[in-house]
This record gives structure tokens, C-alpha cells and sequence, in this order.
């Protein structure tokens, strides 16, 4: 199944450069399975709609601030089941967000992943500068990759200990 | 005293709020469009080698990275002393040209097109892009798609990445183009020139053969009289890339022209207590408040203002949509800022064909697209025209070309005044004792400020999402009466 990981946000504006940090920590693990694509983006909306096209599964990962869970927390939703699908960076609103931009891309026949999840990381300083995660957000880190690793090879769950949906 | 609060804006990078006070009465007494601050750009980039900056800065916002990377190159080369060759200063043209076309695009199909196409008090669930092309035809979707894919492309080929270009460096480019890949950029913007055209016949059918339309278009509710700006070429015809930046008065009269490094003689900031963000004024006139008017020193820099600003298109097809425009409208300056959206779209029909004209120039495929920097780095200002207006950023380092000093105005910043000015009107004129403040209603007043094509992401120097808009109304105690949602 062709497969496009997606690190979310800015790398330069703190904790919203978390996604990115995880999508590189994923790009250094040597045994991802060769249909598995992994980039680093600052779009959102249709830009993003159109990078996910010819991809059959998605896997976005991004910062969220939703001041209801503990600094660090990990969520794994399906982009439907999001609380708030307009939240975080899958919209821009500059254009559209994500889910109407999808619906466009899919009223005009173009391939895109009929599985698309998202990974959360609860964050702190998104409005500051700074090349830096607050630290509990950089714990969070290599948990949220095994997360998503599990995630990619969940087909062949005997390769990988299974984590759970939700960490602190 | 009543309050009405917009917050945050939809369909509006970034984290704007606008307050509408009403008297005990429930008429309009006051609003306020308020922008949280999010600075510490020009910190983050102090201490840096200058030529990392045009870089970091198309950082600061998904929206223009473009832009910014072009007015930091520029900006690059001024404090380099180095003035770069004809085919670099045309290939970032060509580049820019092509991002022109993109974001243009996106922002009538998606922004400006729910407004016109399905109306403004459409529902919100079809007040979208894929309204908009369930309305207007599946084929049209398709080659908005297309347009943008387009304008990536050549964003790519030259910038070396979509979105976000990096080739930019002291007195040039990294790296030129084939005549392989030119014949490519040609056979695109060849098709930009073709869908440009429909899209202003897009308008001129769906929009100007709509009198309802047209009345809001040339309604008062959305006009001011203020100075305007934007950058001219030698001939004052509008250019995006180069050139000096003109400003005229409210009656059309150019009141000078001012280069890049003379941008703090032309230009002041005034602050006001309930707001971060600063308001550009124009120093030679005075900050006499938020108001129309030859002596009060605000200005706007859009679309509508490049054009005010400028004696004319640089291209045929355009200049003939230009000479419609004014026509059609009543002469020159046009004032009503619903005309931004026309104006913008004769923008992207110049940009098609600027991109034709590079694309075909003999010396676009040279060789020689760097000039070495020899001089020591002291200090720069790039201005560009970014598609939301002005752009402007000053670096001052030191002469190891480390950044001591980074400046930004950037394009919406510029139209801060005129925003609240416009929103201030829009919510006087609309929003009457007794009458029902709809969803509809506040939706034209969020029209003001759309016109603007404003990003307060790179404005407070933020990458922010989309934010669900939230309108509360209260009662003269501050208790909420009622609250309106939409994507919440």
C-alpha cells in the first residue's frame, strides 16, 4: 500500500516544528517498508490535499494545542474522527481546509488515500521563534515514531511491540 | 454596551478578532480589529549568516514563502553591493510570475468565490471552493487544480523546491534553466495566459452580469478614499518584482516615487493601545487617525492599489483589462475595495503573460546567472511586491555578514488601517438597532476585510492553521445573548 507520512508544521516556530522532528526520526529507521514515503511540509488545505495525491494511505502528523491534555500527549485519530477537522494545520485558511479540499480533489477523480490518520503531539509554545521543543514535547518524540512505525507496518504486527493509542 | 465578537475570522490565515460594540440602544458604536501579538521574527533571525535569512523568512508563513524569499534575495544582494545578472533578475521574475499565478487563483476560486459565486448569505456548509465548482462545473475545479500544479512546477524548476524556493543566494542564482525546461515553462504559461482569460470572463459573467453584485461592488459600505501603492517599472507600469515603489494621493495624483533603501523617509509606524501590530502610515502626509481623506496619511497596498498606482499593465491582454476596469468603474482611482477582486484577477492575467515574456526572452537559458560578491556586507533593503501588497525586509550585519539588525513590513501589515477602517464601516452600515445580526450579515462584514487577501500568519510573524469562527454577542452588561458558530 503506498503510503505518504506527512510531519506537519513549522520548524522554526517551536513546538509546531514536532511533527517534522518525528518525520525525520522516521527517516532515520532503516527496515520502513519500501512503498513508505515520508516528508517534511508547512502547507495546508489544498496544497496538502494535492501532495497526498496517488497515495493510498496517509499518515499526518502535527503539533495540536487543545489545552485538555497533558504537554506531550500523543493522540491517533482517522482524519473523520478528529474532534475539530478544521484544527491544527490541515487547514489553511488561506484556501480550504484539508477534509474540503479532499472532497474537491475526490469530486474531480483524483487518487487519494481512503485512509488517512492523524497523530497528534499536545504542544506548548507554538508562537515563539525557536528551533526548540519544550522538553516534554521532545519526549514525546520517539514515542509518537514507534507509534507511527506500528502504524506502518501494523500488517506485520509480530515485527514491532504494539503501542497504545494514547501516551503520556 | 453591547459587544459582538468575531473570533477568529474564517478563511483567514491567522488568529484575527474583531470586536463590535454596540450602545445600550443596539446601534453600532464601535469595532475593533485586533491581531494578537506573535513576534520575535527578526530576533530568531539576528546572529545569522545574512544570505540563511531569505530562507528562514519563507519560513515565517505558508501562505507567501515566495515572496519572502524574493524580497530577502534582494535584500541579500543590496547588502552584498552585488547587483545580479539580467537572466537571475529574469528567472526570479519568471519564478514569482509563476507563484502570482497560483496564488491569485487560489485565493478568487476559494476565497473571493464563495462570496460571488454561491453569495454571500449562502449557506456556510456551501460557502466553499467545492461549492463553488459544483456551481460553476466540475472542469473548472480541474483547472484551478491544474493552474496551481502549473505555477508549483515552475516554482520547483527554478526555486528548486515546490512551495518553498531556496536558490536565491548574494548576486544571483545556484543554478540556471535547460531549453528543455524552458520549452516546458513556456508550454505552461501559454495555458496560465488561456486560463487567466476565462477566469476574468468567469467574473465578468457571474459577477459584473449580476446587478445585485455589481451594487455591492459600488456600494459605499466598502469604499474609502486613501493613498495607494505599489511597485511601477521605468514606464510606471505595474511590476511585481522591480522597480520603485509609487504612491498616489486619493485623487490619483503621484505624490513620488521611493526606492527600496528610502522606504523610512516614505514610510512611519503608528501604534495604537488596543492592538500589537503597528499601523504603516505615510510619513510625508501624517497619521491623522483612521481616517479617508488627502491629509490623513493611510494608505493601502493591494492589488486594487497597484493599479491605482501605476499608469498602466506592462502586457497587451492586460492592459486592455486595465482600460475596462477604469471604464467600467468610473475612472481612476476606483475606491471601492470589492473592485480588489477584479483588480487581482487582471493581476494574474499580467503575471501569465510576464511569465511568457521571460520565458521566451533569448538570455533566460544563459549561463550567467551569478554575479560573485566582492564588497563588504554592510547593510540592504529588498522591497517586492508580494500578491497581498508591499513587501519589504531590511537587514543591517555586520561585515562578516553575520545579521545584526532584520526589519520586516510585510504586505498585509500595510493594509492594517485601511482593514479596520473597512471593517469599521462594513459593521456601521450592516448591523442596525433592531435588525437581526445573522450569520449572513456578519459574513459581509468578514467581505471587508477578505478583500485584502490578508495573512496576519506572517503579519504577527506566525505559521498559524485555521481557526473556527466563533461570533459572540453580548448584552450592555457583557452577559452573552447569543452565539453564533461556524467549523466549530
Amino acid at each position: 500500500m503506498k503510503t505518504l507520512v506527512v510531519g506537519l508544521g513549522n520548524p522554526i516556530l517551536g513546538d509546531d516544528g514536532v511533527g517534522w522532528q518525528i518525520a525525520h526520526e522516521l527517516q532515520q529507521i532503516k527496515q520502513l517498508p519500501s512503498d513508505v514515503t515520508i516528508e517534511c511540509l508547512a502547507i495546508g488545505g489544498i496544497s496538502l490535499m494535492e501532495a497526498l495525491i496517488n497515495y493510498d494511505r496517509a499518515i499526518i502528523i502535527d503539533a495540536i494545542v487543545t489545552h485538555q491534555a497533558p504537554i506531550g500527549s500523543i493522540h491517533h485519530y482517522k482524519l473523520e474522527d478528529l474532534p475539530n477537522p478544521s484544527s491544527g494545520h490541515m487547514s489553511s485558511a488561506h484556501d480550504t481546509s484539508l477534509l474540503t479540499a479532499l472532497h474537491v480533489g475526490q469530486s474531480l477523480g483524483a487518487h487519494l488515500p481512503k485512509d488517512i490518520s492523524v497523530v497528534t503531539v499536545e504542544s506548548q509554545k507554538v508562537i515563539e521563534f525557536s528551533e526548540l521543543l519544550t522538553p516534554a514535547v521532545a519526549a514525546a518524540v520517539p514515542v509518537a515514531t514507534r507509534i507511527i512505525l506500528d502504524l506502518l507496518i501494523e500488517s506485520n504486527p509480530e515485527k514491532a511491540p504494539k503501542a497504545d493509542n494514547m501516551k503520556n | 454596551m453591547q459587544r459582538i465578537s468575531i473570533d477568529p475570522i474564517t478563511r483567514l490565515e491567522g488568529h484575527g478578532k474583531i470586536e463590535i460594540f454596540l450602545d445600550d440602544e443596539g446601534n453600532f458604536a464601535n469595532s475593533y480589529f485586533q491581531i494578537p501579538e506573535l513576534r520575535g521574527f527578526e530576533r530568531f533571525c539576528v546572529g545569522r549568516q545574512v544570505e540563511e535569512v531569505p530562507i528562514l523568512t519563507n519560513r515565517i508563513c505558508g501562505v507567501c514563502p515566495e515572496a519572502h524569499h524574493m524580497a530577502g534575495a534582494k535584500a541579500v544582494d543590496a547588502v552584498y553591493h552585488v547587483d545580479p545578472p539580467r537572466t537571475a533578475k529574469m528567472l526570479r521574475e519568471l519564478l514569482y510570475s509563476a507563484f502570482y499565478c497560483t496564488d491569485h487563483t487560489t485565493h478568487f476560486y476559494a476565497l473571493a468565490g464563495p462570496d460571488f459565486v454561491m453569495g454571500p448569505t449562502a449557506p456556510v456548509a456551501e460557502r466553499n471552493i467545492l461549492g463553488v465548482i459544483h456551481k460553476v462545473g466540475l472542469e473548472i475545479g480541474g483547472q484551478v487544480l491544474q493552474m496551481r500544479k502549473y505555477g508549483h512546477s515552475v516554482v520547483e524548476m527554478i526555486g528548486g523546491r515546490k512551495v518553498h524556493p531556496c536558490t536565491s543566494i548574494p548576486g544571483g542564482l545556484t543554478k540556471g534553466i535547460t531549453e528543455e525546461q524552458r520549452q516546458e515553462i513556456e508550454k505552461m504559461g501559454r495555458w496560465a495566459i488561456e486560463f487567466a482569460q476565462f477566469t476574468l470572463k468567469l467574473f465578468n459573467d457571474v459577477v459584473l452580469g449580476n446587478k445585485e453584485y455589481v451594487d455591492l461592488i459600488l456600494g459605499d459600505i466598502y469604499t474609502h478614499h486613501t493613498y495607494y501603492i505599489g511597485t511601477v517599472d521605468e514606464n510606471n507600469k505595474v511590476n511585481f518584482y522591480d522597480g520603485k515603489v509609487s504612491v498616489v494621493d486619493p485623487e490619483g495624483k503621484r505624490l513620488g516615487k521611493y526606492a527600496a533603501n528610502e522606504y523610512t523617509d516614505w514610510i512611519a509606524e503608528h501604534v495604537e493601545p488596543w492592538t500589537y501590530l503597528k499601523f504603516p502610515y505615510l510619513k510625508k502626509v501624517g497619521w491623522k487617525g483612521f481616517v479617508d481623506g488627502k491629509d490623513s496619511g493611510v494608505y493601502m497596498a493591494t492589488p486594487l492599489s497597484r493599479l491605482n498606482a501605476a499608469d498602466g499593465m506592462a502586457t497587451p491582454l492586460a492592459q486592455a483589462e486595465y482600460e475596462k476596469f477604469y471604464s467600467t468603474l468610473g475612472g481612476k482611482p476606483v475606491h471601492q475595495r470589492l473592485a480588489i477582486h477584479w483588480a487581482r484577477l487582471i493581476e494574474l492575467l499580467y503575471a501569465a503573460e510576464r511569465w511568457i515574456e521571460l520565458a521566451t526572452d533569448p538570455e533566460i537559458t544563459s549561463d550567467n546567472y551569478r554575479t560573485i560578491p566582492t564588497a563588504t556586507p554592510t547593510e540592504g533593503v529588498g522591497i517586492v511586491e508580494a500578491p497581498r501588497g508591499t513587501l519589504t525586509h531590511h537587514y543591517t550585519t555586520d561585515e562578516r555578514g553575520i545579521t545584526t539588525k532584520v526589519n520586516l513590513i510585510v504586505g498585509t501589515t500595510n493594509n492594517y488601517a485601511p482593514i479596520q477602517m473597512s471593517t469599521k464601516k462594513a459593521a456601521q452600515s450592516l448591523i442596525k438597532k433592531g435588525g437581526v445580526i445573522s450569520e449572513g450579515l456578519l459574513n459581509m462584514v468578514e467581505m471587508a476585510f477578505r478583500a485584502y487577501d490578508p495573512c496576519f500568519g506572517c503579519a504577527t510573524h506566525s505559521l498559524p492553521g485555521q481557526m473556527p469562527l466563533e461570533i459572540v454577542i453580548r448584552d450592555a452588561n457583557g452577559k452573552t445573548v447569543d452565539i453564533l458558530k461556524q467549523y466549530c
